[in-house]
């Protein structure tokens, strides 16, 4: 019995077990997700177009559950954006566009301070009471937005 | 058929039915399928599929959680894989030697637990969801705890007890 043959046993059990377990939380994501669809929540944005500008803020802004982070910037400024595979690409925001090595950025506030938005805004969910800021800067300097 | 052979195979429904009682609060979690998997391996598909044939004609009937007919004809029809596949297995090994590779034996016969499983919980869950009006998709992603739990017990049961049960059955039954 070649031993490299039941290990591939082996690990197509797993595969197996855990695309069965992938399809029961992707069912269970969509169920929620349409159950709480009218449920209204509260989030905070943050604009801040570099330069050590002065962030502005749209708090308490009413969202439904389950709405991204790009719905919620829809809600709040003008945004300009590129769907691709990986998400919406944003191009600008209340006409202030990439360029010049400068990019909107996205940050959200947890309990270890700023956190870098680490997938496309169309992507991330926003949870209650989250504040999130869009950041004009270069990838390179990567600062954190100011509180 | 001889008497020894009568004898095992009533001991097998036997105890594949006592065990299913016995365990009946612990869902998904039963040595019905190793029992018939056995069955399959040591007498062929026909003797392993009777047996299980007669342990779910006796333990679907007079079921503590029910008795929905057209579940329990897919539960019953669908242990036969177990022995279909312990037979195959059988065709594919020969006559092993369990003594010795006893570790991969066991993985492989783990292997053999799961597979069958997932067939098993694939036709249970359609026909769960033809009868009771749902969509197929629904009643896989639905049933994939449950059915994972049974696949996972039933990887862990025959690896750890094949072995060691078809090496004990080999002293008692001389084919």
């Amino acid at each position: 019995m070649n031993k490299w043959a039941i290990a591939a046993l082996v690990m197509l059990c797993w595969a197996l077990a855990a695309s069965f377990m992938v399809g029961y939380y992707y069912y269970q994501y969509n169920e929620l997700s349409s159950k709480t669809k009218e449920v209204m929540i509260t989030a905070n944005l943050g604009i801040n177009y570099g330069n050590k500008s002065a962030t502005r803020w749209f708090n308490g802004t009413k969202i439904s559950a389950g709405s991204t982070l790009l719905g919620l910037t829809k809600l709040n400024t003008s945004v300009n954006y590129t769907g691709s595979l990986s998400g919406a690409f944003v191009n600008s925001i209340n006409g202030v566009s990439n360029s010049n090595g400068k990019y909107w950025l996205w940050w959200t506030h947890s309990n270890y301070g700023w956190v870098f938005g680490q997938v496309a805004c169309d992507k991330y969910v926003v949870g209650t009471n989250e504040t999130l800021v869009w950041y004009y800067e270069t990838y390179s300097a990567s600062p954190q937005p100011p509180s | 058929m001889n008497t020894v052979k009568i004898a095992v195979i009533v001991t097998f429904c036997a105890l594949s039915i006592g065990t299913d009682y016995t365990l009946v609060g612990v869902s998904n979690v039963k040595p019905m399928d190793l029992i018939v998997f056995i069955g399959g391996f040591t007498y062929g598909p026909v003797v392993g599929s009777l047996i299980g044939i007669v342990s779910w004609l006796i333990y679907g009937v007079a079921n503590p959680f029910g008795f929905e007919p057209r579940i329990w004809l897919a539960t019953m029809f669908a242990e036969p894989v177990y022995a279909i596949i312990g037979s195959l297995l059988r065709r594919a090994l020969g006559s092993p030697n369990l003594g010795s590779l006893r570790f991969r034996y066991s993985v492989l016969f783990a292997t053999m637990g799961f597979f069958p499983t997932v067939v098993y919980d694939l036709i249970t869950n359609t026909v769960y969801a033809f009868v009771y009006n749902t969509p197929v998709f629904v009643a896989l992603f639905i049933g994939a705890p449950f059915a994972v739990v049974h696949e996972g017990a039933n990887f862990l049961i025959f690896g750890a007890c094949s072995v060691p049960a078809l090496r004990a059955l080999g002293k008692v039954v001389k084919e």
